[in-house]
């Protein structure tokens, strides 16, 4: 009879491993659905206007795709987006918020900028490395500090980072205004940097950079990083069981200073792309979501290294596709900025849905064990 | 068995019933309370003390079962149908708000107007009157953060009196206080019960039961064992109640006396807790080499802080922890680590396994910075995954491969992971906190092979445990733990289960 | 004179905004819910506020719509923060992307696009008579909108309600152990829902300041990051009203300043490290946290553990 029950048990327990794997299958589609979800809610906000959704929509794909120099640009304006996505993506996965990649970003653009022009006419690459470099450093060294301040005097990280970002903006207006200003003196920008500072051009007559090629070369970075490095390994410990990491050796507070420093390094770099290889200059105030729009995307593509360059094409395409759409028709430009914000609000409810569906799932297991034990 | 009849002198609780996932927290319990009555609720931790009275409480909703007052059916969805009715509960863990004063944490919710200005004196007042007619004063002007753990507790017992409760529920209230605080709370049940009150009494500890209760009702595993009068009760009848289960034969353990090579010393060690009080106090013991220590002793009592010690992750204010000759006190838990010292712990989904990592990164969690597993850097994900398969098939974890996560494996298969990561990096020796906790019953047989047969190989184990029985079928020599102290040191076959039991409540010879 | 006078006028004015938007933070972090949709509903304030006044031609009607529009967006925020449990940044972020987008599209769904910014009459000063003939101050304190006037009683009666009430108990318990107060058989959620109603509303109010209140139209950028300011006011103030009322100043000094120095070509500090002091100081703050009262439970959503 003993016999018997454990036998069933066994059972169960085999039977419920293994429905645990198909759940999680099933969740790993929520991110589409959150998707089509914040769509769905911008459809209707067009419907508002008078505009039939899916005639903007259709439109949008039609425009995207239509001809070389479009794709290019997605991938184009992907490109930061894949980094600063990087950013927060990476400094998640430790359970850390690095809400400050917008400062860090504008940090490394002005180090990018400032090299670009005051190097001079020194040979393409090496300008670009420096340029790279320094911006890599900048955006560190600025993230690094709120990951010290963190670790020594447990700050609130959140309020640090976002106070760092106006600081940034404080910096990079302060340059703009003198150290960086242009020659022509009338606007507060740069100017445009010589050409041995121009990142070279992927596809030609596009917007498409190397710098596409950089980004996507960084994601695959921080991948190899978390998960086929021993840091990697240290980091996402402390990212799910800050206890566990500690029972396991790992020194908690050192971490939180290197995961800082690589995150801003990220969004550095996507100062110096965006500056080398899209505006060729610094205008003031430019790209100013690129942080909160870099969040977005790495809770959409679930703070993974392919998830966010997918989600960073997504955005992409929204972005190039509305633009076309809004030049072409009477919806305002706005409604690119709220189907991002929709979508993103789209996908915190879909982690609740994940949540709910997982504590009914183990209160059906409950259940079904019951009755089986009974 | 005998008819259970409602009882019409105050309150009953008929055949209540909780769940939780996985587990029957109380389990269709029949319950009664007479008026001017101390009651003492009585069990092991787990046994489903404290959730029986959260449903008294309206802190829980019973999935089953009814309570009466009187006779009369009532329903408590909330603390404050539950305060309506006159119940009162004072929990283990306060819930006071350290930054206001006694006065402020007192009112909080008491109120009728909450717009109305707030004259805090008259309220102080009734405070006052109230801590003079039952000998509890305390300062409504103190900042509860900064009083005694003692004068805490007297805050939250005010704070159900100003609510006029008839009823008193305490949950384990001595554990936190000395022994004069202890018998300053005595006086006050005593006092309170003469006024016609009642008092429901929530502890582990025997020799406290005995001498405030007027009657005792035991719990163990979520069911009633025994409803006692203080008069008949003997010590060795609870404690056979309390325990129940049928103790391992001791024949198990193969008693292998290797030469007595010391492998772990722990010298006059000292640890200041959380609260600024010692709960290890001047300990001094031994480990040898082939040998099981079995420390026993309610949870509580300092085991925690000394294994976190032990492993490097709490400082120690004074004393020396040896390991191999070589001092290790405070050092970091990696070097700890790397000496060879592996740590099962109690809690396997906070401090033992990444529920949300693979097997095979659980496997591996403590050689992250392993050289035989990393290069430049890099994790050896092959060496990982051998090693991995290797632990999966000697320690034999059921799983549908080594990359399925953690958290979808059972109770039984996630203890093994931990166990067989510890024992695999504790060459030198083994610390075991509570390791069989929650386990099924094949489960905790499989843990217990494992630690003899580490036993066998020569290591130096450490096993914590409250569960006495596991204590006497693993151990070699054990020790009991009460307040920071190692109140004995008995070699197995001299123990007698009696006087354990009686150590574990603190009760000493003569 | 008349520059000290300019710039004491210019900074209670430049403070009134981050009065109301820091009070209501106070109350809503009090309760452990940090609104870090502020910088969002601070815009949708601004729009609300210009869109109502313009369609019906009355300031006030502006104002209200302006506090409508805030819980609007309040109640979406407290939906997903206290009721689903979810990141209270990530939800906060998600709604700051949207009302961007939002404010323009639901401007140009109204008015179209065009071609020069459409105006309303802001908010005149009332000038409180006697009073406001004082030399040198009077101006500045007694000839203010009745935002100002508004914003320093509401700073008042906060004060009043949060240490002088059964109610600001409660709402200070909350924060620092929600399950004191759970145990007192009141509900946890509520409160904070509540609160972080509470806080939209004051944070509408005070975007409408910018729009309907000061500058007498709606752009995209007219809050600036202001709504930020306002957050970080709440942390410096240490959670009192009190102290928001001495940030604010100090913060509308600065914006006051850097606005005279501008107009007036003195040029002794850069005008950017005037902007930049005030984050640099909550900076400074922030990690000599120890001595600050941050509410314990802050930021951490209160989950039952039963049944």
């Amino acid at each position: 009879m003993e016999k018997n029950n454990q036998h069933n048990n066994k059972n169960i327990k085999r039977e419920l491993s293994l429905k645990k794997q198909e759940d999680y299958f099933l969740l790993n589609l929520l991110p589409i659905f959150s998707v089509l979800l914040g769509l769905l809610l911008s459809g209707l906000m067009m419907l508002l206007l008078g505009h039939n959704p899916l005639t903007v929509y259709s439109n949008m794909l039609n425009y995207a795709f239509r001809d070389i120099y479009n794709i290019a640009d997605i991938f184009a304006k992907a490109t930061p987006l894949i980094l600063t996505g990087l950013a927060f993506g990476f400094a998640f996965r430790a359970s850390l918020f690095n809400i400050g990649a917008q400062g860090q970003f504008y940090i490394g653009a002005v180090m990018a900028v400032g090299f670009a022009l005051k190097l001079g006419s020194m040979p393409l690459l090496l300008t670009l490395f420096i340029c790279f470099l320094m911006s890599m450093v900048g955006g560190s060294i600025w993230a690094a500090f709120i990951g010290y301040v963190k670790a020594r005097f447990n700050a609130n990280e959140f309020l640090v980072s976002m106070m760092l970002t106006y600081v940034a903006i404080a910096v990079m207006n302060f340059l703009l205004g003198g150290f960086l200003k242009e020659t022509k003196g009338e606007y507060p920008q740069t100017d445009v940097i010589p050409d041995s500072g121009w990142l070279p051009s992927l596809i030609p007559h596009t917007r498409l950079h190397w710098g596409f090629v950089l980004a996507l070369l960084v994601a695959l970075i921080a991948y190899l990083i978390l998960w086929k490095t021993s840091l990697g390994y240290k980091i996402r410990m402390v990212g799910y069981n800050r206890d566990a990491a500690r029972y396991a050796g790992i020194n908690v507070e050192q971490i939180f200073v290197i995961v800082f420093f690589i995150s801003g390094a990220f969004a550095g770099i996507a100062g110096f792309t965006e500056v080398n290889g899209m505006q060729h200059m610094l205008i003031e105030s430019f790209n100013p979501l690129i942080g909160a729009e870099g969040i977005g995307i790495a809770i959409l593509g679930g703070a993974h290294p392919l998830g966010i360059v997918i989600s960073a094409f997504l955005f992409g395409a929204l972005k190039v596709g509305g633009n076309l759409v809004v030049q072409t028709s009477r919806i305002p430009a706005s409604i690119i900025g709220i189907m991002e914000g929709l979508v993103i609000l789209s996908v915190v409810f879909s982690y609740f849905i994940r949540n709910r569906l997982i504590i009914l799932n183990s209160k059906k297991k409950l259940a079904v064990q019951e009755r089986k034990d009974l | 068995m005998v008819e259970f009849k409602i009882n019409n002198d105050y309150i009953t609780l008929k055949n209540i019933t909780k769940y939780f996932p996985g587990t029957i927290a109380n389990d269709h319990i029949n319950f009664t309370l007479a008026r001017g009555e101390v009651l003492a609720l009585f069990g092991e931790n787990g046994a489903g003390k404290t959730t029986l009275m959260s449903i008294l409480y309206g802190l829980y909703q019973p999935d089953k079962g009814e309570i009466y007052i009187k006779g009369k059916l009532i329903r408590i969805r909330s603390p404050q149908d539950a305060m309506k009715y006159g119940v009162g509960m004072i929990h283990q863990h306060f819930t006071l708000v350290p930054v206001h004063t006694v006065a402020e944490n007192i009112i909080l919710g008491t109120e009728s107007y909450i717009l109305k200005y707030l004259d805090i004196e008259k309220r102080i007042k009734k405070i006052k009157e109230i801590g003079k007619k039952y000998g509890l004063e305390v300062d409504p002007n103190a900042f509860v953060g900064q009083l005694p753990v003692g004068m805490q507790q007297r805050v939250e017992i005010i704070k159900a009196l100003y609510r006029n409760a008839q009823i008193l529920i305490m949950d384990e209230p001595t554990s936190v206080l000395t022994a004069q605080e202890t018998s300053k709370l005595f006086n006050f049940i005593r006092d309170f019960r003469s006024k016609g009150y009642s008092v429901i009494f929530i502890s582990h500890k025997l020799n406290e039961v005995m001498e405030i209760a007027d009657r005792i009702t035991v719990l163990r595993d979520g069911k009633i064992v025994g409803n006692v009068l203080r008069k008949e009760a003997t010590e060795k009848k609870l404690t056979k109640m309390m325990i129940g289960r049928d103790l391992m034969i001791p024949g198990k353990n193969n008693i292998l006396r290797t030469n007595q090579r010391e492998i772990l010393k722990i010298e006059n060690l000292t640890i200041m807790g959380d609260r600024k009080s010692k709960m290890v106090d001047d300990l001094s013991f031994n480990v040898k080499e082939g040998e099981i220590f079995g420390i026993a002793g309610v949870s509580g009592n300092g085991q925690e802080e000394l294994a976190q010690a032990i492993c490097g992750l709490r400082k120690v204010k004074s004393g020396r922890i040896v390991l191999n000759k070589k001092e290790i006190t405070n050092s970091n838990a990696l070097s700890i680590i790397e000496k060879g010292v592996g740590y099962i712990p109690a809690d396997r989904h906070k401090e033992g396994l990444v529920l949300d990592m693979s097997i095979e990164e659980n496997l591996l969690l403590k050689n992250h910075s392993d050289s035989s597993f990393v290069n430049y850097g890099f994790l050896d994900r092959k060496k990982m995954k051998d090693k991995a398969k290797r632990l999966m098939e000697n320690f034999e974890i059921k799983a549908a491969s080594p990359q399925s996560k953690a958290m979808t494996l059972s109770g039984g298969n996630q203890q093994k992971v931990a166990v067989a990561r510890e024992v695999s990096i504790g060459s030198n020796a083994l610390i075991a906190v509570q390791p069989t906790r929650g386990l099924d019953l094949g489960a905790i047989d499989y843990v217990h092979k494992t630690l003899l047969r580490e036993k066998k190989e020569g290591k130096a184990i450490l096993l914590i445990s409250t569960e006495f029985s596991e204590i006497m079928a693993l151990s070699d020599r054990i020790g009991v733990m009460y307040r920071g102290k190692l109140l004995k040191i008995i070699l197995r076959e001299d123990a007698k289960i009696d006087e354990i039991g009686m150590l574990m409540a603190g009760i000493t010879e003569g | 004179m008349n520059i000290i006078t300019g710039l004491l006028v210019a900074t209670i004015r430049m403070s009134t905004p981050l009065m109301l938007g820091a009070l209501g933070e106070v109350f809503v972090e009090r309760t452990g819910v940090m609104n870090i949709a502020i910088e969002g509903i601070f815009l949708m304030g601004a729009w609300g506020g210009f869109v109502g006044a313009y369609l019906t031609g009355k300031l006030w009607m502006g104002l209200l719509f302006a506090m409508i529009v805030g819980i609007l967006c309040g109640a979406v925020y407290g939906y997903f923060t206290v009721k689903l449990k979810q990141h209270q940044i990530v939800t906060g972020v998600a709604i700051n992307i949207l009302t961007v987008g939002l404010g323009l599209f639901l401007y140009q769904i109204l008015f179209g696009i065009p071609l020069l910014p459409l105006t309303v009459e802001p908010l005149k000063d009332i000038a409180i008579p006697f009073l406001s003939d004082i030399p040198i101050i009077g101006s500045a304190l007694f000839n203010q909108n009745i935002l100002t006037y508004l914003a320093v009683v509401l700073i008042a009666l906060g004060y009043w309600v949060l240490f002088k009430t059964p109610l600001g108990l409660i709402i200070r318990s909350t924060g620092e152990n929600p399950e004191a107060v759970d145990v007192a058989g009141i509900n946890v959620e509520r409160i904070r829902f509540l609160a972080v109603l509470g806080s939209s509303a004051l944070d509408g109010l005070a975007g409408a300041f910018y729009s309907i209140g000061f500058l007498g139209l709606y752009t995209n950028n007219i809050i600036g990051g202001r709504g930020w300011i306002a957050f970080a006011i709440c942390f410096l103030g240490n959670w009192d009203p009190l102290g928001i009322l001495i940030g604010s100043l100090i913060f509308g000094f600065a914006e006051g300043l850097s606005v005279t120095l501008l107009t007036s070509n003195f040029k002794l500090i850069p005008n950017e490290f005037l902007i930049a002091l005030p984050y640099i100081l909550t900076i400074v703050a922030t990690i000599a946290r120890r001595k600050f009262n941050v509410p314990a439970f802050l930021g951490k959503p209160y989950i039952k553990e039963r049944g």
